[in-house]
């Protein structure tokens, strides 16, 4: 008989059920060894019956034990669903299953709210996906061929002023510059955004920041990386690569005196300054990173003991968008001289449009930049309230601060960037595309970078697992024993590849739209199936 | 002839009327044709003479399209210059055009001849295709062609001559060749950067006799017979050929991202200052320092159940590991090392907690504990060898103090032990009726405390005079006098109540004590039953016991008490006692002669110094230190702490002489106390369940005995690991130990999840690995 209760927590309550077959496995131990989570275990598995073999009942008892691989069945060691057992077996006699009856999400609840990784798993549904690049050249305009012809694929980032205020007179038959103006870089359309050391193993950031090392300095594409908020690798400071990269100051303003002692010894300027005010995946939340994660270096970098941390929500110094605009824009541009754009990353909010107008208004033209977060942005640790239940689409936000700005002639003078799910179906490059014809000067990409690392998880409730600090990938670990599973070059080339095919793949949408320069606005280029999202955007809708 | 002129004064004749006009003519079998165009399309092709004869055109300033569609047979001169698309999709005509022709020449021509004595407009070339079955298609130009010449060329030959061309940096535009798959161009002069499966090379011998055979007619077509010398220079030429498919797939890959970072990278990595990191990868499962987790060999880490749950503390998985090894006196003997009694309390009056506790209960039975403990009843013990010179006096001659004194005087200490009763033996001896213990056997097993030199000092009343003594000339005293007083609450009534505690001493003592014929007990615990049973055996008619909870009496004494035709009555609050009977709270009335009280005893220690030092519970139980010492010297154990049962106070006992023990050697070593094993750390199912009616022989239990905690050396682990990392080793004195070789194990568990006892565990890898460090100041 055994002994077991009704209410205790079964398999069935989890939100992934391994499927093992007992008759395939070798016991090997591969699975369990291999298992980050304490998912399984191996027991052994009894099976006593009375048979009858004879023509009359002849009772006959058999009892045989064997070790088999069981799933725990614990709602914190639970399966994650990586399946890193399948990946492993070689008989394929186990893997995960996805369990639509799980309650896991009801019953873990005893210990304050859930918190996980990844990005909202309820509302992963994109109005891109809707829309499609329905305005192809056909006989009424020669398209262009994206293999032959010359594409102009770069974005500004810095504050671009309009023309007629640019300071230039014409001396002895030149034209010269009266005085400075504001900083403006001209970068690809794709930033690698904001995950930071601590969120990200060693492995993880240095591979994501040696793609952009590789691409800026072989390919040829001035790709951008924000460092997230967890400080910069000091080592990188003092490289001449850090050119690529654009510093961010979050709330919790970690890693800052690491960056501001670097100064003296900094080689060349920063790419950028990104001021983050929120995040997509949960605004109003602030950062937090779990004490798993905090290891040494995180402590050293940060400056703070091994303990969980949290970003407070909210800058601390901050009360409006004017000061904003006077502190934190003012100091971060006069830390590097007034030569290096200084931009804000908002999460998408209903009220994006007011924080555009305002900072378009800004008579020092101080702000090289608009990030907005939308809710399908990536995280590496969140409560889960927030992940699901708190957030804003990005792609209206784009849409209506871009008209924004051209109602009042100044579109394109803050660019503005969105992110926040983008390359979520694998196509980056449509989704840049898609933006940019409503409005946005470039993208920014998180999620999909360390997918391409071997990041696993997705909006479906697979691992989700980055706070855990339990990352089988050793991407999101500062655990040695899974951070050294994790190859840098295969990663950073993948990353590498999968820009160099987007650039590819921008080209072929940029070409049937006959485009050879980026098509910011080109609302017309767009089409959409979904009546309310055509109406909504201001784009043909079609059936 | 058929010649035209399409231009009548300001008239011209539409392309339509001039190509019907041609076609009607060869359809005629005319074959000469000289046309005066007026910017008229598509003239030359396609066209044939139905006899095979080859038609001849002269144009002149013809539109575009030249030649399009040309079949073989069909030879066209343009003498001047001329528009886009000369020779469009030609299939095997000879196109001559001395001047220069427009943009996509000999665009997706696929056969024949194409002439150009000037030079060829953009995208010249592109989609030119060869098709097996015939001859291949040539395109000839004199000096150099646009941008974008020869795309997606798929078969063919063309030939730049690249006469002319100074001024230009390329003599076939910009980006030549994109998307070429197939066939060669020869150039001569300076060309753009080539895409990367377009390869140049030298001139191989048969590319030189292509060449020279065909410049000649070229140059005549063209009129330019006097540049033959200078467009010969072979060494001036080379050729352009796309890869196969086979060797861009044999291409080397660039460099690539690991190059990148070895050789132009931060030296070392970006965070070399803080992450001590070779970057070598890790296969997802490791040996050694990496594996995720470790198993651990924890034998007798926990106690099993039988070990927790008996409060004397008889590891007795241990003993029947031992019967399993063939060690039967030592399995007898080790009990001996736990209790004086294995006979009288575990084989006979201890409910057994250790049985409730047993892992194989989960089966089907528990191991028979109390049996198997009746098995070393009679073992004789050897007397210590050793002796310190230290002497005890242990107060009461209780299962508590005999405890303590049995386990002093094995550790060689002098042990004296003094009882105010005519006879050691406490409750066993006084109080628990003989038909539930045999006097033989306690009387049996009391004697062999006294064979380890224990001696008894029975009849011996201790006062605080002789307590002073007694702790003046001994080096420790024990405190063991139990609980001796009947206790009850002021009921109305209670001068008619009898004493249980003193009624059943009486009995024991064969004086045959005053017994009504309706008797009422109260207290229906074990005593209660006690005192039921006593006053039948004293010939009461009908014993009534009462209780204000679920009687506590183990099931099997309220079961030989109802079966002598006694009865409980729970809840039942005592109120008032009269000489008719009781009354509860509620009014319920039980008639009765006699009355009672069986609810529990408290200690009497009027003896003890007044020190304010000791300190009590109620004023009645002593509150001892963690090391059970009341004062410096001076122990106690049993129920003069707390009322418990028998097995309790063998084990208080034995926990007040371990630290007794202490004192007398000096020393502070705990008293060794272990967890429980957790069930689920034990693997079950193993075990085969077994019918009652097959139970043997207690000793034959180790069959049955899970050994909880405790390594049963089965060797599963040793088989099953994958890994081949365990090995057993053997030890000097016959122990033996399993060993996991970290090089070996990969941290998988199956050693801990095949482990019947639950002796090895897999944990986290409790290594720390240096990885990671908060770097150094510039």
């Amino acid at each position: 008989m055994e002994a077991v209760k009704t209410q205790d927590v079964g398999v069935n309550d989890l939100p992934w059920i391994i499927e093992y077959h007992a008759d395939r496995c070798t016991m090997c131990g591969s699975c369990v060894a291999s298992c980050s989570f304490n998912a399984i275990k191996v027991v052994m598995q009894k099976q006593s019956l009375t048979v009858s073999e004879a023509s009359v009942p002849t009772p006959k008892h058999t009892h045989i034990a064997r070790p088999i691989i069981k799933q725990v069945a614990s709602l914190t060691d639970f399966c994650r669903g990586c399946g890193m057992c399948e990946k492993i077996c070689p008989n394929n006699a186990i893997h995960p299953v996805r369990n639509p009856d799980q309650r896991r999400h009801l019953l873990a609840k005893d210990n304050g709210p859930l918190k996980r990784g990844g990005r909202t798993n309820l509302n992963a549904q994109r109005a891109l996906d809707s829309i499609v690049v329905g305005r192809i050249s056909q006989m009424t305009d020669p398209s262009l061929d994206a293999a032959r012809h010359t594409f102009d694929i770069r974005a500004p980032f810095g504050r671009v002023l309009d023309s007629h205020e640019l300071p230039f007179e014409i001396v002895d038959g030149k034209l010269v510059k009266k005085h400075r103006t504001p900083p403006v870089q001209w970068i690809y359309p794709l930033i690698f955004s904001d995950m930071s050391i601590g969120a990200l193993s060693t492995r993880a950031w240095e591979a994501v920041a040696l793609a952009v090392g590789y691409l800026n300095e072989k390919c040829g594409l001035p790709v951008r990386m924000s460092s997230g908020e967890g400080g910069m690798p000091v080592k990188l400071l003092e490289s001449e690569y850090l050119k690529y990269f654009i510093i961010q100051i979050a709330s919790g303003h970690f890693g800052w005196n690491r960056i501001i002692k670097a100064m003296p010894h900094m080689v060349t300027d920063p790419g950028g300054v990104l001021i983050k005010i929120g995040q997509g995946a949960k605004p109003g939340d602030g950062g937090l990173l779990p004490e798993a994660k905090v290891a040494e270096h995180v402590q050293a970098i940060r400056g703070v003991p091994k303990a969980t941390l949290a970003s407070p929500p909210n800058h601390q110094g901050l009360y409006s968008i004017e000061e904003s605009v006077q502190k934190m824009h003012l100091s971060m541009n006069a830390a590097f001289g007034f030569r290096v754009p200084v931009a804000i990353k908002c999460a998408a909010s209903a009220t994006s449009v007011s924080v555009y107008n305002n900072l378009l208004r800004d008579p020092y033209k101080i702000c090289g930049g608009f990030f907005i977060d939308g809710i399908q942005g990536g995280t590496g640790a969140a409560n889960e309230i927030s992940l699901d239940h708190t957030g804003h689409p990005v792609v209206s936000k784009i849409r209506d601060c871009y008209l924004a700005a051209v109602k009042q002639g100044r579109q394109g003078q803050i660019p503005l960037y969105g992110g926040g799910g983008i390359g979520m179906t694998g196509d980056a490059a449509a989704d840049a595309f898609k933006m940019m014809c409503l409005g946005a000067n470039g993208v920014f990409v998180g999620k999909v970078l360390i997918q391409l690392l071997g990041c696993v998880g997705n909006e479906q409730g697979r691992c989700n697992s980055c706070n855990t600090g339990k990352c089988p990938m050793g991407i999101c670990s500062q655990d040695p024993r899974l951070v050294k599973r994790l190859d840098v070059d295969r990663g950073a080339q993948k990353i590498v590849d999968y820009v160099l095919t987007f650039d590819k793949e921008l080209k072929k949408l940029m070409a049937p739209i006959g485009n050879s320069s980026l098509p910011i606005g080109r609302s017309d280029a767009l089409v959409s199936t979904d009546k309310a999202v055509a109406d909504r955007l201001g784009i043909q809708y079609v059936c | 002839m058929f010649k035209i002129e399409t231009m009548k004064g300001h008239e011209r004749m539409s392309t339509q009327d001039l190509l019907l006009a041609i076609e009607k003519a060869v359809k005629d079998g005319e074959t000469e044709f000289e046309i005066a165009a007026s910017g008229q399309h598509d003239i030359g092709g396609p066209l044939w003479n139905a006899d095979g004869k080859t038609l001849h055109f002269h144009v002149t300033n013809a539109g575009q399209r030249v030649g399009s569609m040309c079949l073989p047979g069909t030879e066209i001169v343009v003498d001047e210059s001329t528009s886009a698309d000369v020779g469009w999709l030609n299939a095997g005509g000879l196109i001559t055009v001395r001047g220069d022709a427009g943009d996509t020449a000999g665009h997706c021509s696929s056969g024949g001849r194409i002439y150009i004595g000037g030079r060829a407009g953009t995208r010249t070339g592109s989609l030119m295709k060869h098709d097996p079955l015939y001859e291949e298609p040539e395109l000839w130009i004199l000096k150099n062609v646009g941008s974008f010449s020869f795309e997606f060329m798929g078969g063919g030959r063309a030939v730049v001559c690249g006469w002319d061309s100074e001024a230009f940096d390329s003599v076939l535009g910009e980006r030549p060749c994109v998307g070429m798959v197939g066939g060669v161009v020869y150039v001569r002069g300076p060309i753009d950067q080539l895409p990367g499966d377009v390869r140049p090379h030298a001139l191989a011998q048969e590319d030189i006799d292509f060449l020279a055979g065909g410049m000649d007619k070229f140059l005549a077509a063209v009129g330019h017979e006097e540049l033959a010398a200078e467009l010969s220079d072979w060494s001036q030429w080379q050729k352009l050929v796309p890869l196969t498919q086979a060797e861009k797939k044999a291409l080397p890959k660039p460099a690539g991202v690991a190059a990148f970072r070895r050789t132009e990278w931060v030296k070392g990595g970006i965070f070399s200052d803080v992450a001590h990191d070779d970057f070598a990868v890790h296969n997802t499962l490791s040996h050694g320092l990496y594996r995720l987790r470790v198993p651990s060999w924890d034998n007798a880490k926990y106690a099993a159940p039988c070990e927790f749950h008996c409060p004397t503390g008889i590891p007795t998985q241990r003993r029947l590991g031992l019967i399993r090894q063939g060690k039967l006196d030592e399995a007898l003997q080790l009990e001996l090392d736990y209790t004086p009694f294995p006979g009288s309390v575990c084989g006979s009056v201890c409910p057994n907690p250790c049985m409730d506790g047993c892992t194989r209960g989960t089966i089907d039975f528990p191991i028979q504990i109390g049996d198997l403990g009746y098995k070393s009843a009679f073992t004789p013990v050897a007397a210590p060898t050793e002796h310190t010179g230290k002497t005890v006096a242990v107060i009461g001659g209780g299962v508590a103090g005999l405890s303590a004194a049995w386990q002093l005087a094995r550790k060689g200490h002098s042990v004296t032990v003094y009882d105010d009763a005519a006879h050691i033996g406490g409750k066993l001896e006084q109080v628990i009726p003989r038909g539930r213990l045999s006097h033989e056997l306690l009387e049996a097993e009391l004697k062999r405390i006294e064979s380890v030199g224990v001696k008894f000092v029975s009849g011996c009343k201790v006062d605080r005079t002789k307590f002073a003594a007694l702790q003046k000339e001994n080096d420790a005293v024990i405190v063991a006098t139990g609980g001796t007083k009947s206790r009850f609450f002021p009921w109305e009534g209670v001068e008619h109540l009898t004493m249980g505690l003193e009624y059943l001493k009486a009995i024991n003592r064969g004086e045959k004590p005053a017994t009504g014929k309706h008797v009422v007990v109260i207290g229906a615990g074990n005593s209660g039953m006690d005192t039921c049973r006593g006053a039948y055996e004293m010939g009461a008619e009908t014993v009534v016991a009462v209780d204000v909870q679920k009687p506590a009496a183990f099931a099997d004494e309220i079961a030989y008490i109802e079966g002598l035709g006694g009865k409980l009555v729970w809840p039942f609050f005592t109120n008032k006692i009269t000489k008719e009977g009781v009354y509860a709270n509620d009014g319920r009335f039980i008639p009765a002669d006699q009355v009672i009280v069986s609810i529990g005893e408290e200690p009497v220690l009027d003896f003890l110094p007044d020190d304010e030092r000791i300190q009590y519970f109620r004023k009645s139980w002593l509150v001892p230190d963690a090391q059970q010492a009341i004062l410096p010297g001076v122990f106690t154990a049993g129920d003069t702490i707390k009322p418990g049962r028998l097995t309790d106070a063998i084990g208080s006992g034995r926990k007040a002489a371990w630290y007794a023990d202490q004192y007398l050697r000096g020393t502070a070593e705990p008293f060794p106390e272990k967890q429980e094993i957790p069930a689920e750390r034990l693997s079950k199912a193993y075990f085969d369940r077994c019918h009652f009616c097959d139970l043997g022989d207690p000793v034959d239990d180790h069959t049955r005995c899970v050994s909880c905690g405790t390594c049963r050396d089965c060797k599963m682990c040793l088989e099953s690991c994958p890994e081949e990392a365990i090995t057993r080793k053997e030890n000097a004195d016959g122990s033996w130990e399993y060993v996991s070789d970290p090089e070996r194990c990969i941290g998988c568990g199956i050693c801990a999840g095949v482990c019947p006892c639950g002796v090895w565990t897999i944990q986290p890898n409790p290594e720390k690995i240096p990885m990671y460090s908060t770097g150094q100041q510039a």
